[in-house]
């Protein structure tokens, strides 16, 4: 076969960015900016994209025995049913030598295990390694399932007859970023409780320095006394300190999942309405990696502030 | 000044004072780590990994900033 050279070898990608110039211009002017620069054409109305209105609470889909079901709980069990039927897909007959979806599974598995067992160490690391990597799991694939289409397309009308879409992010509702910060709290403060004992809450009431102190006071060491008061006055600050930044840090991943998620969603569908076919392109690459890293970041954290507690910190002199 | 005015003019300044400390913060983080990769660049995983972990304090910061925006721009 003769040797393809000059321009008939990049002939398919002339083609292509001719193709995508051409989207873009027939986005520009049926979008919002060609509108307000060349007036009403009478374009057909599928080639532009309705105004994003982006409403906060998420919107009830039904009532199930009186319960609500919005958009985004659908879109949660969505997730939890695709992750079973993959997990349960890949280990229905575990061969010696896997098949591709095993094989990716394995990667995925093995990659999470190295990272937990990197920052916690290799006994902690397989010890902590369930939550972490189900945190991550749920949290990367609510962020990446929702950039399918459908999500946030296919609309419904309620039993009150307003419509609503059917679909929608479940990390973009407040409730499943401040569920999944309560579990890694929760996780936390047990693995400190239980790797300590009653000794690990002496890092938050730390009233030992202080009544140690007093005590010498009484008996009569007039300067060693108020020199440990003023420092176990200042232990007990650091301890309510201590308290409050464990208590902000179930906040902190709350808002930080939640508004990198919403952001997000929001960014897309003002993308996506400017102009309409081509602009959300690059936005979506950037949504694939925003997923990736808050997922990678929510885990993360949880397992640094899980190792966090659990080092015994013999550091305080006696 | 009207309420609406107020409060697009409020948007803005929240998100866009808000998102100038964590921009130098995530400037520094990557100076401090280009650094570390450029002295040591065997240790490249580890910083890359901190470095990342150290991106997300800050820039949570101005996650909460655009909060504030887009509940006064969209909801408020």
């Amino acid at each position: 076969m003769p040797k393809r050279r000059g321009l008939s070898r990049s002939l398919p990608v002339l083609i292509g960015i001719l193709f995508l110039f051409i989207l873009f211009v027939v986005g520009f002017i049926s979008g919002p900016l060609g509108a307000s620069l060349f007036g009403d054409l009478g374009l057909p109305s599928w080639l532009s994209v309705p105004r994003p209105e982006p409403k906060l609470p998420a919107e009830e889909v039904f009532q199930l025995f009186g319960f609500p079901i919005t958009n985004t709980l659908l879109a949660a069990w969505f997730t939890i049913i695709v992750l079973i039927v993959i997990f349960f897909a890949a280990t229905r007959k575990i061969k010696l030598i896997p098949s591709r979806l095993q094989t990716l599974l394995e990667f995925a598995i093995g990659g999470l295990l190295s990272f937990c067992q990197s920052v916690a160490g290799e006994k902690n690391g397989r010890r902590f390694f369930p939550i972490v990597a189900t945190i991550f799991l749920f949290v990367l694939l609510n962020a990446w399932l929702s950039l399918i289409p459908g999500f946030g397309s296919i609309e419904v009308i309620t039993a009150e007859g307003e419509h609503v879409h059917l679909l929608r992010g479940a990390n973009t509702d407040i409730n499943v970023p401040l569920a999944l910060a309560l579990v890694s709290f929760v996780f936390v403060e047990y693995f400190g409780l239980r790797s300590h004992g009653l000794r690990y809450l002496g890092k938050f009431i730390n009233v030992g320095q202080f009544f140690r102190s007093l005590g010498q006071l009484f008996r009569g060491k007039f300067k060693a006394g108020l020199s440990g008061l003023f420092n176990g006055v200042i232990d007990i600050f650091v301890g309510i300190l201590e308290t409050l930044s464990e208590l902000i840090r179930i906040v902190s991943f709350t808002f930080r999942l939640f508004g990198n998620m919403t952001a997000g969603e929001i960014l897309l569908l003002i993308a996506a309405f400017l102009v309409p076919w081509v602009m959300v392109l690059p936005f979506y690459g950037l949504e694939l990696l925003v997923g990736f890293v808050q997922a990678l970041i929510f885990a993360g954290l949880t397992l640094v502030f899980v190792t966090i507690a659990v080092t015994p910190h013999h550091a305080e002199p006696a | 000044m009207e309420a609406e005015a107020i409060k697009m003019l409020a948007a803005g300044l929240a998100i866009g004072l808000g998102a100038i400390g964590p921009g130098i913060g995530i400037g520094i983080l990557g100076y401090g780590a280009m650094q570390a990769i450029g002295r040591n660049p065997e240790a490249r995983g580890p910083i890359m990994t901190n470095m990342i972990l150290a991106i997300a304090f800050a820039e949570a910061i101005a996650i909460y900033a655009l909060i504030v925006a887009i509940i006064l721009a969209l909801i408020a």
